[in-house]
């Protein structure tokens, strides 16, 4: 088993040579091929690893100095690496057609073709490091690579600018990351020797020793740096700049695999590491989850930029996760042992639920991009026609994004909120409190998810193109129409059968859970859900098969157009009023009569979102604006109407503006005083000299 | 203080269950049930270049005095949303196409009804050079409310022909 782990990575290492040794013409293919490989035997190994229960370690002194390299791959990082190789398989699939246009995120440079291997392979090795040197290093390889894969873009400024963003965001992320493990691995050592020194295991041994407030500051310490990671906000800055801007397939890495890192790590630290700790920590992460949560649905349904949208929408799902794993922590902190399981496999379902529609949709996004040259809202339209299987593909992901049976985003809400509503008989009024605002949270969420999608679709993908470009569009290619197709049979797969993943996650659970009081004693934990063809909980009647439910909706689909035919043909034979109506007459789209009809006069993303933006101008405060200019020959006639509507992020405006600008004016003054003058730089020295004389004589 | 007698309630319980002070209308001319709509027709008017004469008066006959409402009869915003289309003036030539597509865009079975000496084709502004052919689509209406205008109480029987109420 670790041979098929050490197989996975090394092919993944080998893939990102190729792609930087090989002629331009062999790259792309011969490094796809490698990445599905390795991709694979991950996957092989992490199914071995979940199907057995049991960890696979590897330790190999020499590839690292000093540390060296240790590899231990359990369940909780086995349904990581899992859904990172489904969606690195789809995206480097995706990448073979994705690369061949000379449109945007394009091009089979050299760079791009080796990074995104790379990235790929770090985003396996994070799941499985089972030390913190080896976790800091992939950690950190992951973030480059992805930094170098969006500066891609450089000749586009808002690429450069999204990256400064990334590069800042995640690298104070992973300072604050190091902080934390040197103080778990310093306070935990004690008595451990040097050989054992940093490895998780040591970490997890020595953790009932640590002093509590040195845990919760690392516990802090870790949830700021891997909450950026995840996109939680006030955190998530970075993200709907830097998923939006990176060429697609990155972007579905990013999204789909990426930040469930983020939601790894705080698992991996609070949980398992540490634990449990204690209710607060918890409440915290709750508490983040709630706000990303609504913060990310607002922003989706109100941006006209698809990727952008698709950005936020992952803040958003991020968001749901982290409400779970809060409640889960907070359970098993109270000692609720199968309730806390319940709301962990439910967080976990809806991670992996989200990492499969969220790269799906990212990948039509990007095939949208590619046919039509944008991806603002307000210049698409009418992609349903000339994109048909992309379309297809974009309204699983949106279906299921949206939680409507039978896709995945259903099982995964639908256990959710299992798992919240049976937390309250946990008889705790601050763990009720908390899972109240979580189901309030996990409801109007839900709402405006599925007004950002009917949005998406609506506006993109209906109705009629309102640029040439649009109309012009055709669509993607086999390999780029088959990377998203990979990606929506995980959202059928999982909507229909949902059993079949809950007792894998549950292992996961199991796995992440045995630290805490919640499963100490028991190790292994016993499936809190009967893992039959429906989702069902132990102790209850409760019970629902996704696939009766999807039979019901095809019949009843199936009754409603019989009836339509049937009566149909009856209002044909006898028509009512004596008028002749011999069955359906099409008309044209009504347009208020007018005389020539545009696409223009269609809904647009803007408009569309209008109405919930005045509802929650508070929160979103956009910046309107309406320039009327007049004719020259007489103030009573307007010239032109320029409207200007622009919803920057309220979090960045009001936290993160002021710091740039004291950053700025630091650096302004910084400036003054280092001039490049070198009599001033000796001047410096003198002055220097001269005080430490007067202070210590 | 005030007190209030027994005796004085008598009367106001006494109307709760008695008959309304309104006398009720005698049925409407034209076959019993109308235009087949089931007691109910939702109008979408359209001022075809109205002097607003005829508005003024379908106003009223909507208004509480005439309230046309309570026979069934409904206007409403969209012609998506009516049975029929309710048509006021001469039909000028910038309106002959907007009204063209506004009585497509009605499903069928629909109505027509026209309101007005003006969109039947008479009256004062008759053959005006802004006017489009009189043989449009107002050539047979289903409704023909002539007067200029005509009055809320017209407006009101020829609708209750077409409700049925």
């Amino acid at each position: 088993m670790s041979a098929a782990l050490l197989l996975g990575l090394g092919l993944g290492v080998a893939a990102a040579a190729s792609g930087g040794a090989l002629p331009a013409r062999s790259r792309v293919p011969v490094a796809a091929v490698l990445t599905v490989a390795a991709c694979v035997a991950a996957l092989v190994a992490a199914a071995r690893v979940l199907a057995s229960g049991s960890a696979i370690t590897v330790n190999s002194a020499q590839v690292l100095p000093l540390t060296g390299v240790t590899l231990v791959l359990d369940p909780l990082g086995a349904v990581f690496v899992i859904t990172t190789a489904v969606v690195g398989v789809a995206a480097s699939w995706y990448n073979v057609g994705y690369s061949g246009h000379s449109g945007h995120g394009g091009g089979r440079g050299r760079a791009g073709t080796a990074l995104l291997p790379l990235f790929v392979t770090s985003l396996l090795a994070v799941p499985s490091a089972g030390s913190v040197a080896t976790f800091l290093a992939a950690w950190e390889l992951m973030a480059l690579s992805s930094l170098f894969l969006l500066l891609t873009g450089h000749h586009r400024a808002e690429a450069r600018d999204a990256a400064q963003w990334y590069a800042v965001m995640t690298h104070a992320g992973a300072a604050a990351i190091l902080l934390a493990f040197v103080l778990l691995g310093a306070h935990a050592a004690g008595a451990q020797s040097f050989d054992g020194f940093g490895s998780f295991a040591a970490i997890r041994a020595g953790a009932s020793g640590i002093p509590s407030g040195i845990r919760s500051l690392a516990f802090v310490l870790a949830l700021a740096g891997f909450a950026s990671k995840a996109g939680a906000v006030p955190l998530h800055v970075w993200l709907p700049r830097a998923h939006p801007e990176a060429p697609s397939p990155v972007s579905a890495l990013m999204s789909g695999a990426m930040v469930n890192l983020g939601v790894y790590g705080i698992v991996r630290t609070g949980d398992d590491l540490l634990g449990g700790g204690q209710l607060w920590w918890w409440l915290v992460v709750a508490g983040l989850g709630a706000v990303s949560a609504l913060f990310g649905a607002l922003h989706a349904a109100a941006s006209p930029d698809l990727k952008r949208l698709l950005a936020y929408s992952t803040v958003d799902n991020v968001g749901l996760v982290l409400i779970g794993v809060g409640a889960s922590g907070a359970l098993a902190v109270r000692g609720h042992r199968v309730l806390a399981a319940l709301a962990l496999i439910a967080a976990l379902f809806q991670l992996v639920s989200h990492s499969a529609f969220k790269g799906c949709l990212f990948l039509a996004a990007g095939s949208v991009q590619q046919a039509a040259g944008t991806r603002d809202l307000d210049s698409l339209g009418g992609l349903l026609r000339r994109l048909p299987a992309t379309a297809a593909l974009f309204g699983i992901g949106a279906l299921s994004v949206c939680a409507l049976p039978p896709f995945s985003g259903f099982a995964s809400e639908w256990l959710l909120l299992q798992g919240f509503l049976r937390g309250f008989s946990a008889h705790s009024a601050v763990i009720a409190t908390a899972l109240l605002a979580g189901v309030a949270a996990l409801a109007l969420t839900g709402g405006l998810t599925a007004a950002a999608f009917v949005k998406a679709f609506g506006i993109g993908f209906l109705g009629q193109p309102r640029t040439p470009a649009a109309a012009s569009a055709g669509e993607a290619g086999v390999s780029m129409v088959g990377g998203t197709a990979l990606l929506a049979v995980p959202c059928l797969v999982l909507g229909l059968i949902p059993g079949i993943a809950v007792p894998l996650l549950a292992k996961a659970a199991g796995t992440a859970l045995s630290g805490s009081p919640a499963g100490a004693g028991g190790g292994r934990l016993a499936g809190p859900l009967r893992a039959e063809a429906g989702l069902a909980i132990a102790g209850t009647t409760d019970v629902i098969e996704p696939a009766l439910l999807a039979a019901a909706l095809a019949a009843g689909i199936a009754l409603a157009w019989a009836v339509i035919r049937l009566r149909g043909r009856a209002r044909g034979r006898a028509p009512a009023g004596g008028r002749a109506g011999a069955g359906a007459r099409r008309a044209e789209a009504w347009g208020c009569g007018r005389e020539v009809q545009t696409p223009r006069m269609q809904y647009t993303a803007t408009s569309f979102a209008e109405p919930l933006q005045r509802v929650f101008e508070d929160v979103l405060r956009p910046d309107r604006d309406l320039d009327v200019s007049h004719l020259a020959e007489s103030r009573y006639f307007e010239d032109a109407l320029r409207y200007h509507n622009r919803i920057d992020d309220a979090v960045e405006r009001g936290v993160y503006r002021p710091l740039t600008v004291a950053a700025g004016r630091w650096g302004e003054f910084a400036r003054r005083a280092q001039n490049g003058s070198m009599h001033r730089y000796l001047g410096y020295g003198f002055a220097a000299l001269v005080i430490l004389l007067v202070v210590l004589a | 203080m005030v007190t209030l007698r027994f005796m004085q309630l008598l009367p106001l319980l006494r109307s709760l269950f008695s008959r309304p002070v309104t006398e009720r209308l005698p049925r409407p001319p034209g076959p019993r049930g109308g235009a087949g709509f089931g007691g109910s027709v939702q109008l979408r008017h359209v001022d075809a270049g109205s002097c607003n004469g005829c508005e003024l008066e379908i106003a009223s006959a909507f208004g509480p005095v005439y309230d046309a409402g309570r026979f069934g009869a409904r206007l409403v915003a969209s012609p998506r949303h009516a049975d029929g289309v309710l048509v006021t003036g001469v039909v000028t030539r910038n309106m002959a196409v907007p009204l063209g597509k506004t009585l497509d865009a009605v499903p069928e079975p629909r109505v027509i009804v026209a309101c007005g000496d003006c969109a039947l084709g008479r009256g004062p502004f008759g053959g005006g050079y802004g006017v489009a052919s009189s043989q449009g689509p107002l050539a047979a209406p289903d409704v023909a409310i002539p007067g200029c205008p005509p009055g809320p109480a017209a407006i009101t029987q020829a609708l209750r022909t077409l409700t049925g109420r």
